[in-house]
């Protein structure tokens, strides 16, 4: 018995010791977040992380300001997560691109800021690296803090404001954070940009390393826009928003209309234009790429639109998302069979459709709307014309089409591909050549739907989007190109819009947008309405001329994503998307027949839309946290 | 064959096991002659006598005058003595006793200058053949000697057993399933035994954790099946355990072969981590669950199934969820027998999906377009419907019948095992093969030279070696391999019937003819559409091929040392294991070449198929790589046991094992599961046993896993139990006759569960972070040039995270009627508690990577099963059994981390856990005006004719917060099985039905939509597809014309519409079925045929798996419940033929 115990014993003592060992697998050296700044190397992987938490601009798959407003429409069998934004689906059950928690589309843009705290938090104790550049990093870091709090304000109105990480051990009580009111959001975001700017670099010198990253040109433009959102009546003095508070009775939204937000929008306009003319940006103008052909003005006028969003890093675009390229949208911009000898060319889908009512915003041939052009037949848009030598660049010679595709500005040209349409570029590069590569569309024709899914509802293309050089014969090749966010052209229109609404008509008002109409090849505002419009004095009142600096927003920025948060930010969705979706009746094989307006869908957009809704189980995760109205 | 092989071995000269055996003997002979030389010198008195008949008395006195050595002994053993005849001459006093005591039932021993006379032992060598009532053979009974655990053996296949015994032994026959037997050998030399079939189980040796016990002994719920009712006409053994344990909830929710293996668990689930099922040891090593489907029947010698703490304690850190031991048999001494079993089956789906006829298809397909869009255009010209009716052009109008041209009708399978065991004095041996060879019901194209339908393969091989190295010494050789060899579609079975499924029948043909001018094709020239991005379920069957390869090897060593050198009843045990498991597969494949019909070539007057991808399509086949899994295991256990009975009635044993395990993955794709999994422990067990009427254990395991931080790591894992057998009492005996037996079991103990969270979630302490984050990246530059990976957190630390315990209580009642039924019934309840869960009041604004969380979660778990037996004579030699088990296992959630909710109906505290949640669906909207004035409802659009869900908390719209608890949990509660067995003479028959009860399940609304596009979870979206229409939705759906508020489709669409397919009341489905599991038919030869034959034993059987279901649901097989759309379970229809020679 006694050497039982013994043997016992030592076999317990024996496997203890050795089990605790046995146990001990795990390698001192794994991975933990401080090797994340452990040396400027990671660092520098976790300052691109903070980055990658960036919305995808230039995806209209996951871009709400594509395909989630009323530019664009596609057919499909199962909607986008945007189109069903689009169609007036959206919900507090699973809601539809949801940037609040990053799914269904959306991006999780709170991730994003809690690794910008993290990196804030720990870029101090990265040992080889100079300080100048860590303050570069901060400052970039801030910038981008700064941007997804203002994507998410933009989306969902006052959100919490995440200035510092909680701890992963934080309690029940500590993590019920509550929304912040709209002006102290807007008073962090404009801090942040205002910490980070002095920091930035005026623009990128590495280009070929570092283009796409914060300089201090697009904090300047960004807080420029982040202020017109402010000053903008969605959220200055919207009364709607009366007695929207949190649950300790704190009001969400200022509902007194404070004039002086515009003023502070103008100064921070007028600051971020001076910066950036001055580090070199301005407005894009085409240089004849091919100097072998000899091409016509009108060309290079819609050469300079198109390629003012197509042509990487061009003069104009302030920040460009190089990590978001135009690269799917453009399989789906330009049509089928675009080169008839290619109907079967893989990749181009072509299923982006342009409603009419986008179409008939783009201004006549001289420079006013359509439907106030004395010289200009409203009533018969609608009639079958063929085209003729005039229109000779930009219609079909002999090719039956609508008359509202003819006199129109060049932005029109340059933005849309429709039946008949010349389509400048994809290898045909002299617009005086017989063959210019045009849209049919109609029945039967190599555009029209002959694979199911992949065609335009509504008959037009955008072309805008859609790089001159890319290949459609044979196979689609193309050229993605950094997603313009911001443009020069933006911060003109915005400060015109800021001067008008502070003073009214003012010379430096009209100049600002007679800049980009003249680009357009457009008269300047005066003299086109003084000259054409059935309402010559429009530009004479505050609330005339508000309408035309909107109306020039929406054509030049069209298919650009700007529309989607303009009619917000001017309260004007509830009557702009509430209109039809319309087309031409693509289905039919003749003229006649083709050119008769159809119905596609019943947008519905109603007071609630403007603010969308926070998932409902976030509510009740976090008690503190209250809907948005209407949901 | 086998005979030559062996002889072989044996002359072999050099054989590494001859050289052993040589040095053995060599060793053994030589330490004999040291211990004769010591005895020799001791002993130098010589007598010198003669003697004629001399009285054994007289002769002693004799030798005690010459030598001055006393006798002792008992008179009475003088009695039958010869008298001594004797002739010798100064001869040593030992050699003269010798001569004399020869023949004498007496022996002698010479201490000093006394010579103790006693009686002698004698040894006899006793056989004999050990048969079942029905006269046949049984392998594998235990012979052993009553109080002499030295001697002992097993029956050989035929049931033949020689053991050499002293002449007054008692021997004890004993076998699971069968009453164990104490015969005394007397003066006999054959001893033949009729083993009856065991009612009360009371004699049982049942197979516990490390160890052995009588069932009388048992304090524990275990369980144990008899091999053969696990044996089914499949090779896949888990498919058998449904119904046929008390205890186990089991079922099979797919037929594809390879794919088929059931879900089970012991006494339901209780716990929401990813490991439910319970630990499956393989002769102590644990093994997977397609370890155990290509078990081999044939092979197992006991199959325990432990369900309380204490059967489970002792395995800590692994038992949480019961335990399934398997042991295989071992070699018996005797000449080599063989045994085999050849088996062909026919299979066929037991019910397959029902769909419309092409016809209504386009109709229903135009009704869905316009129906939602009056606008819109139909899909489908009256042109094409007309032609397609008339049928005259197939190749412009094509009517696809996608399940007759990629499915059969029935396949046939063929399995075969064959064993050799036998042995002699030094080792025993018992070597076991297997093949099956399961075909899949696909279709080939023969214009393919390869087989694209399912061919698996099984191979398995087993050798159990014993070797006596010493008396007390015994060492043993396990090796097991089993190999899957399969050949068949790149995407498997399953995902054929889900293509099927989800193919427009008019598009297209499957494939075509080359007409005249295009005979120069030598690809197959399939159908398809539009830019040929159509899912053709034919060319995706028939494109290409998998092989895959899996294999398993184990080889074990072990070594039994008995201690009685130390003390009586000590053994030692020790066991290493090592376990290889290998997969990997490679497909090889073409491209596809597609076509389209389009009316007919003018020119050449042919029909005019058109390419549709010239540069996709190839002639070759190309080649892809699979995955490969590689994993190594490593397992050893040491023990020591003890056991020995006082003063007759106090029973004592202990036992104490070491365990030590690791696993190690390969290819795993991070640093952290790279590291071996491993665990360590001591476990232990004490019991006492009282004359037989009371009984305690206690049982504890001390377990550490390396998933834990170091303070966390072991935990402590203790259980008790007490079992009064009550008709042991004095006082019952009156009763005895009518209840045979009444016994109570009680147990109480704590199991742990380190597999929580999920299997790639491992060190909880630690942090997880991704330094090279591809999708967390970002670049920059001029045309994106400098990029770099991001850094992301996979896993947050929480050093507190520790073992998931489960305390289980089991009260066990066992009662004994008349010695032929016998009834077990077990209440079981379990409480489990620290289960990890997800914290569930971090909200998407603290923005974290991963979850946080913590060992939170609380459940319980409760319920009964109960097993009855009968068996018994019927007259006319008709011998009958009847079984049934009954299993009631419930679960609950006692501590959930969820939201306070305002509407209560929310919580899951207090429902099972797989209680699903979902919405009531009155009935359809009556029309659009009904929507407009209806509450919201926030999924997606809807009009009249869709689903009406009801606003459970009235605020006007139905959201999230109206789901309410639906049906049954989607783990049924209840299982139970029932059936019999009988015989007589030559002639036998079973049958056997299972059948499970609240069970609710879903059809899956989504991936049944009609001509809606669904795709699975993880499928590449690169083909289009279409769902199929199921007659049944096509003959009852809601239309504008037949507004039916309860059509079991709602308003049809020719896209999904998500507000039906969220989880509600609609689909809900009771999954309730009983089924005719099995019947089968024997005949076993005669005695005279099998002598003629030279044969111990043939029998012929036939018998039929899954023959009738009765179920209210008639879609599909309700037992693969929502996952109808795939692989159908099988009918089986099976011939036999088992022979042993």
């Amino acid at each position: 018995m006694k050497r039982i115990i013994i043997f016992c014993t030592i076999l317990v003592m024996v496997s203890s010791v050795s089990c605790k060992k046995y146990l001990d697998i795990v390698p001192d050296n794994v991975a933990t977040l401080e090797n994340a700044f452990a040396m400027r190397n990671t660092a520098e992987q976790f300052l691109f992380t903070c980055y990658s938490y960036m919305p995808l601009h230039g995806n209209d798959e996951r871009n709400p300001a594509l395909a989630a407003g009323d530019e664009f429409w596609r057919p499909l069998p199962a909607p986008t997560d945007p189109q069903e934004i689009a169609k007036g689906n959206q919900r507090i059950v699973d809601p539809y691109m949801n940037f609040w928690e990053g799914l269904n589309g959306g991006t999780r843009l709170f991730g994003g800021i809690r690794d910008c705290n993290i990196f804030l938090e720990n870029i101090g104790v990265v040992p080889d690296m100079e300080q100048a550049e860590k303050d570069v990093w901060i400052a970039e870091i801030k910038a981008l803090k700064a941007y997804y709090h203002f994507y998410l304000f933009r989306l969902y109105g006052p959100v919490p404001l995440i200035r510092q990480n909680l701890p992963i051990s934080a309690g029940v009580e500590e993590v019920q954070i509550k929304r912040s009111p709209s002006d102290e959001c807007i008073n962090y975001i404009v801090e942040l940009l205002d910490e980070a700017a002095p920091d930035l670099p005026p623009r990128i010198i590495n280009e070929v390393a570092e283009l796409g990253r914060f300089t201090r040109s697009i904090a300047l433009a960004l807080k420029a826009e982040v202020l017109m959102t402010a000053a903008s009546p969605l959220f200055n003095g919207n009364v709607d928003y009366t007695g929207i508070v949190n649950k300790d009775g704190e009001a969400l939204f200022n509902t007194t209309y404070d004039k002086l937000k515009w003023n502070r929008a103008a100064d921070a306009l007028k600051m971020a234009i001076d910066f950036c003319e001055a580090a070199g940006y301005k407005l894009y103008e085409y240089k004849n790429q091919y100097p072998q052909y000899a091409i016509s003005p009108v060309t290079i006028i819609q050469m300079s639109i198109r390629n003012s969003v197509c042509e990487p890093w061009n003069s104009e675009v302030i920040w460009g998302d190089i990590n978001s390229r135009a690269d799917a949208i453009q399989n789906r911009a330009a049509p089928r069979g675009l080169d008839p000898a290619s109907v079967g060319v893989g990749g181009l889908n072509g299923n982006i459709a342009i409603p009419l009512k986008i179409v008939e915003m783009f201004y006549s041939n001289n420079g006013v709307p359509v439907d106030e052009d004395k010289n200009w037949d409203y009533a018969n848009r609608f009639r079958v014309k063929t085209g003729d030598t005039e229109h000779k660049y930009v219609i079909r010679e002999g090719y039956q089409t609508a008359e509202l595709n003819f006199k129109r500005e060049q932005r029109f040209y340059a933005d849309l591909g429709f039946d008949g349409g010349i389509w400048y570029g994809q290898g045909k590069f002299d617009d005086k050549g017989t063959d210019l590569l045009f849209v049919s569309s109609k029945k039967g024709n190599p555009a029209s739907e002959i694979v199911p899914n992949y065609y335009s509802a509504s008959g037009y293309w955008p072309k805008k989007l859609f790089h001159f050089q890319n290949i459609v014969t044979g196979s689609l090749v193309k050229r993605p190109y950094p997603w313009p966010v911001i443009k020069l052209s933006n911060l003109y229109l915005f400060y015109a819009e800021a001067l008008n609404e502070i003073g009214g008509p003012q010379p430096e008002v009209f100049s600002y947008v007679d800049l980009i109409r003249k680009r357009a090849g457009l008269l300047p505002v005066k003299e086109a309405w003084t000259t054409y419009s059935r309402n010559p004095n429009k530009f004479n009142t505050q609330e005339g001329l508000r309408e035309i600096i909107h109306r020039e927003r929406l054509i030049e920025f069209a298919m650009e994503g700007q529309r989607f948060w303009d009619l917000r930010r001017w309260k004007q969705a509830t009557t702009e998307m509430n209109k039809s979706i319309t087309g031409w009746d693509i289905n039919k094989s003749t003229a006649s027949l083709y050119y008769r307006e159809t119905f596609i869908y019943n947008q519905k957009f109603s007071a609630r839309d403007y603010l969308w809704p926070i998932n409902e189980n976030e509510l009740l995760k976090n008690g503190n946290l209250i809907q948005n109205p209407g949901w | 064959m086998y005979k030559n092989s062996t002889t072989k071995a044996r002359s072999g000269p050099g054989s590494p096991w001859q050289k052993f055996l040589l040095t053995m003997k060599l060793i053994c002979v030589l330490l004999m002659l040291t211990f004769l030389q010591v005895s020799a010198s001791s002993y130098a008195q010589k007598i010198t006598l003669k003697a004629n008949k001399m009285p054994l008395l007289t002769f002693f006195l004799q030798v005690q005058k010459q030598t001055g050595y006393d006798f002792l002994y008992n008179t009475n053993d003088l009695e039958a003595t010869l008298p001594v005849t004797l002739d010798v001459t100064a001869m040593p006093v030992r050699e003269a006793l010798e001569l004399c005591f020869s023949g004498q039932p007496l022996d002698f021993d010479i201490d000093k200058t006394s010579i103790l006379v006693k009686r002698k032992k004698l040894r006899a060598r006793i056989n004999g053949l050990v048969v079942d009532t029905t006269g046949i053979g049984l392998p594998g009974v235990s012979v052993s000697v009553k109080n002499n655990n030295a001697v002992g053996t097993s029956t050989d296949m035929n049931g033949r057993y020689v053991l050499e015994v002293e002449e007054n032994a008692v021997l004890v026959f004993s076998m699971v399933g069968f009453i164990t037997q104490e015969l005394s050998v007397k003066n006999k030399t054959v001893l033949d035994v009729v083993m009856k079939v065991s009612t009360n189980n009371l004699e049982d040796i049942v197979v516990v954790g490390f160890g052995r016990q009588k069932r009388s002994d048992l304090v524990g719920s275990v369980v144990s099946i008899t091999p053969k009712d696990l044996k089914v006409p499949s090779s896949n053994l888990t498919t058998a355990l449904a119904g046929r344990v008390a205890g186990m909830i089991a079922y099979q929710r797919s037929g594809e072969p390879g794919q088929d293996n059931a879900d089970f668990f012991i006494r339901g689930v209780t716990t929401f981590g990813y490991k439910v099922d319970p630990l499956i040891l393989i002769d102590n090593v644990e093994v997977t669950k397609t370890d155990l489907a290509r078990l081999q029947v044939d092979d197992i010698a006991s199959f325990s199934i432990m369900k309380d703490a204490t059967s489970t304690a002792i395995y800590g850190a692994r038992g949480a969820n019961g335990v399934i031991l398997i042991t295989t048999k071992e070699g018996t001494e005797g000449k080599a027998q063989l045994s085999f079993r050849i088996e062909n089956s026919l299979s066929s789906p037991t019910r397959t999906v029902e769909l419309a006829d092409p016809i209504t298809y386009m109709k229903l397909h135009n009704e869905s377009m316009l129906t939602r869009n009056p606008l819109g255009g139909a899909f489908y010209t009256r042109e094409k419907i007309d032609r397609t009716i008339e049928g005259d052009d197939p190749l412009n109008f094509p009517v696809t019948d996608w399940k007759k041209s990629l499915v059969k009708e029935y396949t046939m399978n063929q399995r075969a095992n064959l064993s050799v065991s036998g042995g002699g004095k030094l080792a025993r041996y018992f070597v076991s093969g297997a093949f099956s060879k399961d075909n899949g019901i696909l279709n080939v194209d023969q214009r393919n030279n390869f087989n694209s339908n399912i061919d698996l393969k099984t191979y398995t091989l087993r050798s159990n070696v014993n070797m006596n190295l010493t008396n007390t010494t015994e060492f043993l050789v396990r090796l097991n391999g089993s190999f899957d060899d399969y050949s068949g579609p790149i995407d498997g079975g399953s995902k054929v019937y889900r293509d099927i499924m989800r193919t427009n029948p008019v598009l297209f043909a499957p494939s075509y003819e080359p007409g005249a001018h295009q005979s120069y094709i030598k690809h197959i020239l399939f159908g398809n559409s539009g830019n040929g991005d159509y899912l053709n379920p034919y060319a995706n069957l028939m494109m290409g091929y998998k092989d895959y390869s899996r294999s398993m090897m184990l080889a074990q060593i072990e070594l039994r040392q008995k201690l009685s050198f130390i003390t009586e009843g000590l053994t030692f045990r020790t066991m290493a294991n090592t376990t290889r498991n290998s997969f990997f597969d490679v497909n090889r494949k073409y491209n596809p070449f597609f076509y389209e019909a389009m009316g007919v070539n003018l020119t050449t007057g042919q029909p005019n198929l058109v390419l549709l991808n010239e540069t996709g399509g190839t002639e070759y086949l190309d080649y892809s790589e699979g995955q490969k899994t590689i994993s190594s295991v490593f397992y050893m256990e040491s023990a020591l046991n003890y056991a020995r009975v006082f003063g007759e009635k106090h029973s004592l044993s202990g036992l104490l094992v070491h365990i030590l395990s690791q696993r190690l993955n390969a290819n795993v794709g991070d640093l952290q599961q790279s590291l071996p999994y491993r665990n360590t422990g001591i476990s232990g067990r004490l019991t006492y046993a009282y004359d037989n009427r009371y009984h305690a254990e206690f049982n504890f395991g001390y377990n550490g896993s390396e998933r834990f931080a170091e303070e966390k790591r072991f935990g402590f894992f203790p259980s008790v139990g007490l079992a009064w057998s009550v008709s042991n009492e004095k006082f019952f005996a009156p009763l005895k006759p009518v209840v045979s037996n009444l016994r109570l079991r009680g147990t109480y103990g704590i199991v742990g569960n380190d597999a929580i969270g999920s299997a790639a979630d491992r060190f909880f302490y630690l942090s997880n972070v991704n330094m090279s984050d591809a999708s967390r990246g970002a670049g920059f530059g001029t045309e994106r040039g400098y990029t770099r990976n991001g850094i992301s957190i996979d896993r947050y630390s929480n050093p507190d995270i520790t073992w998931e315990t489960a305390a289980k209580k089991n009260l066990g009642l066992e009662i004994g009627l008349f010695d032929k039924v016998q009834i077990m019934a077990d209440f079981f309840s379990e409480e489990r508690k620290n289960i990890l869960m997800t914290r569930s009041y971090i909200s998407a604004t603290m923005g974290l990577n991963a979850p946080v969380r913590a060992n939170v979660g609380e459940a319980t778990g409760q319920g009964i099963d109960a097993s009855i037996d009968y068996s018994g004579n019927l007259g006319r030699g008709v011998w009958f059994q009847a079984r049934g088990n009954f299993t009631y296992a419930t679960s609950k959630v006692k501590v959930f981390e969820e939201p306070l909710y305002k509407e209560k109906y929310l919580s899951t505290i207090g429902y099972s856990l797989s209680q699903q949640w979902g919405y009531i669906a009155d009935r359809l909207f009556v029309d659009d005006e009904e929507v407009l004035n209806s509450p919201k409802q926030n999924f997606g659009e809807y009009m009249g004719g869709d689903i009406k869900y009801r606003d459970v908390n009235n605020d006007g719209q139905i959201t999230g917060l109206d789901r309410v608890p639906l049906g049954f949990p989607t783990n049924p509660e209840i299982v139970y099985g029932f059936g019999f067995s009988a015989g007589k003479g030559n002639f036998d028959i079973s049958a056997f039905l299972q059948g499970l009860s609240r069970e609710s399940f879903w059809i899956d609304a989504a991936a049944t939509s009609p001509f809606g596009s669904y795709r699975y979870s993880g499928e590449t979206a690169n083909k289009i597809v279409q769902t199929q229409l199921l007659k049944a939705y096509a003959d009852n759906h809601w239309s504008e014309e037949n507004r039916n508020l309860y059509a079991l489709w709602p308003r049809l669409s020719s896209t999904r519409v998500e507000n039906n397919e969220v989880r509600s009341t609609y689909f809900m489905q009771n999954g309730a079925f009983l089924r005719l599991k099995q019947v089968e038919f024997g005949y076993s030869l005669s005695k005279n045929l099998n002598k003629r034959l030279h044969t111990n034993k043939v029998r012929i059987y036939f018998n039929a798996t899954n023959l009738f279901t009765w179920s209210s649901f008639k879609l599909w097989d309700v037992e693969m419940a929502g996952n109808g759309l795939d692989y159908p379970i099988q009918r089986v229809f099976n011939l036999g033929l088992q022979a042993s020679f």
